[in-house]
């Protein structure tokens, strides 16, 4: 079975409640390291303008390169359910490494600290929530609910098989655990 | 604290609660409490589809309660006034302090040199913003205090003159049943009007709604859903609204029927619109002019809003912020009836969406704050329309800077020598923050009830720490979704020695000798304010069960319609006007006698509009929206919320080309009233000659003057429209860019 995520372009406000839910879960202080980041784009010239936002977690790829880039085995498939977890511990650094899991990741989930020699952090899903049967916290906090999250199957059931999103290129190499629901130009 | 695991917290605690920000949400929290410190935040957990879900500030509520940069202890003043040095005392000596300095005050000038300076910063009954001080100051003999809202008096205005009453809103939910929404200076998805409003609206388009949103700039809101975006120069929609007027009676669209039953003085809105009175025909092509919207454009607006039923035209109040505010709203007004979507599901009555009657924020319960002895020789201002009338006794919200510097002499109704200031930050929120600290800086005492060293407490002489609402017990409710009523449960013990309002007040007010101002407990005043409230009562049997789960939601067979019952039977239903009818043409208006208040909503000219002459000075419209990573300046310093977007002024490409600005460029806004310094935020989301600063960055002027925290009142205007609106979107002002950072 694999985990995934389903996102809603067309709903996504960019209003970065994802993005401060999952801090606030997983405790990781203001700055640079955002397991769920929420990026913008914008397009055409005044009066003809498109907007769009993309929430970017980690998609705990099929085959995630992330795992297979990291020196020091960190970072792992979990075989049941197919999220990617890395182990801090064993993570060598970024420094000392040179950040080969975030420059092997086509979405940049990797998430390193201000700290010198960080560890790696990123999107596990909420694992802990997981085990108790809880959506991740991103996905509860979307206020217009453009995210959700469970078994693939299931998500293609009710969504469909969408690759395709503004700000987003479906990895083959990766196969990224996300169905997407496009926003296009009215 | 990076990482902590805070999951299996064996004596953690859960706290079902809400935050009561003045923000129309009122989302239920849980709150997972350990000791004495919020772990995390969760939200509603009713079952989908009804989640009531919190946006991204009560998901940082953590990081708000437990700000390291928060008032714990009482404080004094050791630095200059405004310099914001001070240094921890005893509460013994805050209140000796401020007891020494109010009866020298009173001895010395009398009651009216003390000004209370209360706002919206924590809405809900018991402890809500100055009740509990102003209370008490009425039992010392009374004080001088201000009219009206930042939000929304051109709104009430124009509601009050229209129908008579402010419930002019629709439940959320009645957006289903809309075929064309037009969303009118209303951008939910960062102003939060009510929980889940933006989810309602998203869901109204996937229905099959079409969405045309008429805004200066092209919102997240906008962005995610407008079929089409008619930008247009701020100040100018009421000459867009006429224009639409003139399409609909040249081509017959209107619904005279309705017109006929329900509205008085349609005739000479009528007479208006086809420039019988003024020899000025409101035509698109007049319209255009004026707004920068095409005719084309305004005439198949007109067409598609007069056949498309039921059509909602929400009307906001950011454009009625302006120097002519309340027009447009009434004008919104009038097109609903012309329409006749008032009174229809899916439809809508204007009036800038405002209350509904059950579960809404407007009646709510409070604490009886008893008569202002000040102003018992007043003149009766209940539902008065002459703004001139309540300026009597009180200072309007947006003058209270110079009512300070002029006093009597400039018309105010006192000199005022000290103010005590609470659940508000006016220097940064109210007009010209520049002249807030002149006048600031010539009182005699100043004493700010606070959480946090906001651009307001740094002139307090005495800072009173207060209580967030995790630290109490309350009710509250939210703005027209749901509807619903909510609890604030107490999740933690006050942090340091916070104290509530409530309890400040009575201490006070014992040391005072003010025998019997706080008769009850807590607890007992809670049992007292549902009671007294027949809303609780009339649905809410368990009040245990209600305070236990924080909220109690009302089932309702429909979603609620403003005037449903008037449109239905009109016999039996009067509006609450003298006519009994909607009023196009207002008498009570008209007998004003106030050229800035007509009788039928006009577009008008007014100062620093775009066709000002100090337009060559200062060629470009400010715009001072709400920000989506803040309620106003509440939760300003939050680490996650100011990660969320950095605080830039939006520009276009093409005014910004054309002064050599880049985007990410440090560059100065600036007009005669002040300069602030910002970085660019270069967009296509602006229509050219307007740039916006979203509002509640804190004011704070460097050496120089230059306002460092870019606070958007530093350029607005501290005055007033006829009807009693804040001018914020009314300012002219310039940008250039400057060297090395903003
Ligand atoms: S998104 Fe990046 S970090 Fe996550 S599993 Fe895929 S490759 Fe690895
Ligand atoms: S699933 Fe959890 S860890 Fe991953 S982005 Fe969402 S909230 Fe963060
Ligand atoms: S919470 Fe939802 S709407 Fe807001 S940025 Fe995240 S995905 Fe988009």
């Amino acid at each position: 079975m694999q985990m995934g995520f389903y996102f809603d372009q067309s709903r996504c406000t960019g209003c970065c409640a994802c993005q401060v839910a999952c801090k606030d879960w997983h405790d990781v202080p203001a700055g640079d390291e955002k397991w769920m980041r929420v990026l913008y784009s914008e397009k055409g010239r005044f009066p003809n303008v498109f907007v769009a936002y993309l929430a970017s977690a980690c998609w705990h790829c099929a085959a995630p390169i992330c795992a297979d880039a990291c020196p020091a085995d960190a970072i792992s498939k979990r075989e049941n359910d197919g999220i990617v977890l890395v182990d801090p511990e064993k993570c060598l650094g970024k420094d000392d490494c040179g950040a080969k899991c975030l420059k092997a990741c086509p979405y940049d989930a990797p998430q390193f600290g201000p700290e010198e020699n960080a560890r790696m952090h990123k999107c596990n899903f909420c694992e802990d929530r997981l085990a108790e049967n809880k959506v991740p916290n991103c996905v509860e906090a979307c206020p217009v609910r453009a995210l959700d999250a469970g078994p693939m199957e299931e998500l293609e059931t009710k969504y469909g098989t969408g690759r395709t999103a503004e700000a987003f290129t479906w990895s083959k190499r990766t196969r990224p655990s996300v169905i997407l629901k496009a926003k296009s130009a009215e | 604290m990076n990482h902590q695991k805070t999951v299996n917290h064996p004596d953690g605690r859960i706290v079902r609660t809400t935050s009561a920000y003045d923000c129309g949400g009122r989302c239920p929290l849980r709150l997972h409490v350990k000791g004495n410190q919020i772990l995390r935040v969760e939200g509603d957990d009713a079952p989908e589809p009804n989640q009531l879900r919190t946006c991204l500030r009560c998901r940082a509520y953590k990081q708000y309660v437990h700000h390291p940069d928060r008032f714990l202890y009482p404080q004094k003043r050791v630095g200059k006034r405004g310099e914001g040095k001070f240094e921890r005392i005893s509460w013994d000596e805050a209140y000796d302090t401020f007891i020494r300095q109010l009866d020298r005050i009173k001895a010395t000038y009398g009651n009216s040199a003390i000004l209370l300076a209360t706002g919206g910063g924590y809405l809900a009954s018991l402890h809500q913003g100055g009740l509990a001080a102003s209370r008490l100051l009425n039992q010392y003999g009374g004080y001088v205090t201000h009219y009206g809202n930042i939000s929304s008096e051109g709104a009430v205005w124009a509601s009050l003159t229209q129908y008579g009453s402010v419930m002019v809103g629709h439940s959320r939910e009645d957006m289903m049943n809309s075929k064309l929404i037009i969303l009118w200076g209303w951008d939910p998805a960062r102003m939060i009007s009510g929980t889940n409003t933006m989810y309602h609206l998203i869901r109204a388009k996937e229905n099959g709604a079409k969405i045309i949103a008429i805004d200066p700039r092209y919102h997240d809101t906008a962005a995610t859903l407008a079929h089409q975006w008619i930008p247009v120069y701020p100040g100018t929609d009421t000459a867009v609204m006429a224009a639409m007027a003139h399409v609909m009676i040249t081509e017959n669209l209107h619904d005279q029927q309705f017109l006929n039953t329900y509205t008085v003085g349609f005739d000479a809105f009528a007479d208006y619109v086809l420039g019988r009175q003024d020899g000025v025909e409101k035509t698109p092509a007049w319209a255009a002019q004026i707004s920068g919207v095409d005719a084309d454009t305004i005439q198949t607006l007109a067409r598609e809003y007069a056949t498309t039923k039921p059509a909602a035209l929400m009307d906001c109040q950011g454009p009625a912020r302006s120097a002519m505010g309340e027009q447009y709203n009434r004008c919104a007004s009038t097109l609903c009836a012309m329409t006749g979507n008032v009174g229809r599901p899916g439809g809508s009555a204007g009036g800038g969406l405002m209350g509904i009657p059950v579960g809404h924020m407007f009646r709510q319960s409070a604490i009886p704050p008893g008569k202002n002895p000040f102003e018992a020789d007043g003149p009766n201002v209940k539902g008065t329309l002459d703004i001139r009338m309540r300026v009597k006794k009180r200072i309007h919200i947006n003058t209270l800077w110079d009512a300070i510097l002029e006093g009597t002499k400039g018309g105010y109704p006192s000199e005022i020598k000290m103010m005590w200031s609470m659940c508000n930050n006016y220097v940064n929120q109210i007009g010209n923050s520049n002249k807030a600290d002149k006048a600031l800086k010539e009182l005699e005492f100043i004493a700010v009830s606070e959480l946090f060293p906001t651009a307001t407490a740094r002139y307090a002489d005495i800072i009173f720490p207060v209580t967030s609402a995790a630290e109490r017990n309350d009710f509250t409710r939210p703005w027209p979704s749901g509807p619903y009523f909510t609890v604030i449960n107490q999740a933690i013990e006050p942090l340091g020695e916070c104290k509530s309002d409530l309890q400040i007040a009575s201490e006070l007010a014992e040391r005072l000798g003010i025998e019997g101002f706080n008769p009850h407990s807590e607890e007992e005043w809670l049992k007292i304010l549902f009671d007294n409230n027949p809303e609780y009562t009339t649905h809410i049997d368990d009040y245990e069960a209600f305070r236990q789960k924080g909220i109690h939601r009302i089932d309702l067979p429909e979603p609620i319609v403003a005037f449903r019952d008037q449109i239905k039977d009109p016999q039996n239903n009067p509006f609450p006007t003298p006519s009994g009818k909607i009023e196009i043409f207002s008498r009570r208006a008209a007998d004003l006698d106030n050229p800035a208040c007509p009788a039928i909503p006009k577009y008008l000219p007014t100062a620093e509009d775009r066709f000002d002459p100090l337009a060559e000075k200062y060629p470009l419209q400010l715009l001072t929206p709400h920000p989506r990573n803040r309620v106003h300046s509440e939760l300003y310093l939050v680490p996650w919320l100011r990660e969320v977007e950095e605080h830039r002024v939006w520009i276009n490409s093409k005014d910004a080309n054309a002064r050599g600005i880049s985007d990410g460029d440090p560059v100065q806004v600036f007009n005669g009233r002040g300069t602030v310094a910002l970085p660019a935020f270069v967009t296509e989301r602006i229509i050219p000659g307007v740039v916006a600063i979203f509002e509640g960055s804190w004011y704070d002027p460097d050496e120089n003057g230059v306002d460092r925290g870019a606070c958007a009142n530093t350029l607005t205007r501290d005055a007033y429209s006829g009807g009693g609106a804040c001018v914020m979107n009314t300012s002219l002002v310039e940008i250039k860019k400057v060297q090395g950072s903003a």
